[in-house]
């Protein structure tokens, strides 16, 4: 087992596009780490460099205390799962999970068992002898995670292993890799463009776009405290809603005002303002943070009139648009909304998130807790 | 997990397929389009038939009345025609001689062919070097090149070369061989490069974090992936090189040990009473393409990339 550490690893392609621009990571020894972002944000690029399937333009990846940049893949003491499985389809499942041993001169006892074994575990004893021809889908996408395991390799690296599955089977697949994890203890990077998946999956997600960290932490981190506009958005589902609104003093007392939008902040959140000198504030602000009432104290108040209410069981989902703004809002089903009511929207201030609408950052003090690490750049959504 | 697995039951997907022909086997529509197929299949194997009839007959029957006269009269049947061309033994130009000479040209030409196309495609699709789409541009450019034309060409050149080194391309079987497999190159080429186009890149990627070079990649991935399209290739190879007349006739003038096809065309021209000659050489001369093409044609299995990727 072994952590993997990149530094500043970057990659441009021939064309001079930037695929991969100075990430920083430091992936533990047996810590389950996902990568996240938007369709070409270069997460699936950074993985294929760490696998060794892509040239490294500059910076360095390590694995364990080895520098591996000019290693082959075979060399790198790793094992991936792919999108597309890529099973050898002439091969049957045994000789399929039995091909890495094989080429290693691992001798036959115990590839034998190392294969039972990984069978075992994913429930394929009755399909060794199958072709991957003969296999559902789930039952391929065990057969590339018993390939993976079998190896015993010191990182599994996974690019989006389970977006080929329909919902139900997704769903069970995540478990079983969650338990795999469990069991092998192994260090794990797994790309995802569901934030879904890294927000139950991954002991820390990375969030990656246009190349750029945007940030790594916790995936209660990312969701509580979000450092730019472009990762509040991203993570949480819904997504959070952002307001602009202007600052302004009245009689020593601040507020942010706006069309249909009203904030009162807290003390903290009013200290940080007054130091940070803002004129315009973007408040970001979820869904299901939001509830029907009109605030007495400090906190957020917004006007919205409901276009669409979708029913959930226990909540109801509204769609709702406030002065030309659309407000998504999660609440309680209790509350029967109709389409074109108008409704006050109320959130606590502790849950509000504040950012510059110039840099897209977190207002934030020094002081407060933010991810292991800060984005460089800032892409806004 | 495991339950969803156990909901699969065996043997569905090979009981399923099997269920269904019964049942279109029982159909009427079923049997009268394999009574005309089989009329066609018959109608086309009578001019083989016949030969194979008249490579059974003695000479003398040949002239006196048509082969279909064996049907009322069986006992006209005989091997001498074999037994003669086989007892002049290994005689240069004899049908034996000409038999090995066919073989010898025909099985190297068609290893050769196969296994450089082979390699080559692989490089074209999963190397890594600039300019492969020009490289294989001017391959297909060259399939248009007609033979005929570089008959003369390169049989000059031949002689040059012959006279430069004191060795001798031209008229023996490696220069043949030579010749053959520079021609059969671009279509070798073409067709597993558009074969192989058809493989997951990601395959090849698992192969290399499984451990494999591209040696092993191309031994125990790639090309157990392509044995269909190499079968094919391997079967028109060989019949093409096999029925070939005119390079051999260039290329092995001056040669005593002919191919199988010279020595056909040498009994051609000896005026027609050669016929029992002809059609017991023929004979001959269709077992072997028969047997390679029997041997080969059960790697045609098709959807060999089922279950790959997706």
């Amino acid at each position: 087992m072994a952590g993997v550490v990149l530094d500043d690893l970057t990659k441009r392609y021939d064309g001079g596009a930037l695929a991969v621009d100075k990430l920083n990571l430091d992936v533990h020894d047996g810590e389950f780490v996902c990568l996240v972002g938007p369709s070409g944000c270069g997460k699936t690029t950074a993985l294929r460099m760490i696998a060794g399937l892509e040239e490294i333009t500059s910076g360095e990846v390590r694995i364990g205390d080895r520098v591996v940049n000019n290693l082959p893949p075979r060399d790198r003491d790793i094992a991936m799962v792919f999108q597309s499985y890529a099973l050898y389809p002439h091969m049957s499942v045994r000789d399929n999970m039995a091909f890495g041993l094989q080429l290693r001169k691992t001798p036959k006892a115990d590839i034998d068992k190392a294969v039972l074994e990984a069978a075992r575990i994913l429930d394929l004893e009755r399909f060794l002898d199958r072709k991957p021809g003969q296999l559902s889908g789930g039952q391929r996408q065990r057969v590339a995670l018993g390939r993976a395991i079998v190896r015993e390799p010191a990182v599994f690296l996974m690019d989006e292993p389970l977006s080929n599955l329909d919902a139900k089977l997704r769903v069970q697949t995540r478990a079983e890799i969650a338990r795999m994890h469990t069991r092998l203890q192994a260090t794990m990077i797994y790309v995802t463009h569901d934030q879904v998946e890294a927000m139950t999956m991954g002991d820390r997600i990375a969030v990656i776009n246009e190349g750029v960290l945007q940030q790594a932490g916790t995936p209660k981190d990312l969701y509580e405290l979000p450092q730019n506009r472009f990762v509040a958005g991203f993570i949480g589902s819904p997504s959070m809603n952002f307001i602009d609104l202007k600052v302004t003093q009245d009689g020593g007392v601040l507020r942010l005002v706006g069309e249909g939008a009203e904030m009162r902040p807290d003390d903290t959140q009013a200290a940080l303002l007054r130091d940070q000198g803002v004129e315009t504030v973007t408040v970001g602000f979820r869904p299901e943070h939001l509830e029907l009432a009109t605030l007495s104290g400090p906190g957020l108040s917004v006007t919205v009139t409901v276009d669409v209410v979708e029913f959930l069981g226990n909540d109801e989902l509204i769609h709702g648009s406030s002065e030309g703004r659309d407000v998504v809002a999660i609440i309680n089903a209790d509350n029967t909304l109709t389409v074109d009511q108008s409704v006050t929207l109320s959130s606590p201030p502790r849950r509000l998130h504040l950012f510059n609408p110039t840099t897209g950052l977190r207002i934030a003090s020094d002081g407060l807790p933010r991810g292991d690490l800060v984005a460089r750049r800032i892409g806004t959504s | 997990m495991s339950v969803q697995a156990a909901s699969l039951p065996a043997a569905t997907p090979v009981a399923a397929p099997a269920a269904k022909r019964q049942r279109r086997g029982l159909r009427p529509s079923r049997i009268v389009i394999n009574v005309v197929l089989a009329a066609i299949a018959i109608f086309w194997l009578v001019p083989s038939i016949g030969i194979f009839i008249i490579s059974l007959r003695p000479n003398s029957a040949f002239e006196q009345s048509g082969w279909w006269t064996v049907l009322t009269a069986p006992a006209q049947l005989t091997f001498s025609n074999y037994q003669n061309l086989f007892s002049a033994g290994f005689k240069p130009g004899g049908v034996l001689d000409s038999l090995t000479t066919s073989i010898a040209i025909t099985v190297p030409v068609t290893i050769l062919v196969t296994l450089i196309s082979s390699l080559t495609a692989y490089s074209l699709v999963f190397g890594r070097w600039r300019g492969r789409t020009l490289v294989f541009l001017v391959i297909v450019a060259l399939l248009v090149l007609p033979l005929q034309m570089a008959l003369i060409p390169v049989a000059s050149l031949y002689k040059v070369f012959d006279n430069a080194t004191g060795l001798q391309l031209f008229g023996s079987v490696i220069g043949t061989i030579i010749f053959h497999v520079a021609f059969g190159l671009p279509f070798g080429i073409f067709l597993m490069r558009n074969f192989y186009s058809g493989i997951p890149h990601d395959l090849l990627e698992a192969g290399r974090i499984d451990g494999a070079g591209e040696w092993t990649l191309f031994r125990k991935v790639v090309m157990p992936i392509g044995i269909p399209a190499l079968a094919s290739l391997a079967i028109f190879q060989f019949i093409w090189v096999w029925n070939d007349l005119l390079v051999a006739l260039i290329f092995l003038s001056g040669n005593p040990h002919g191919t199988l096809t010279l020595f056909l065309y040498g009994q051609t021209r000896a005026l027609a009473n050669n016929y029992y000659i002809i059609s017991t050489g023929a004979m001959i001369s269709i077992v072997i393409p028969l047997i390679v093409f029997f041997a080969f044609q059960r790697y045609f299995v098709r959807g060999v990339l089922a279950g790959a990727v997706k």
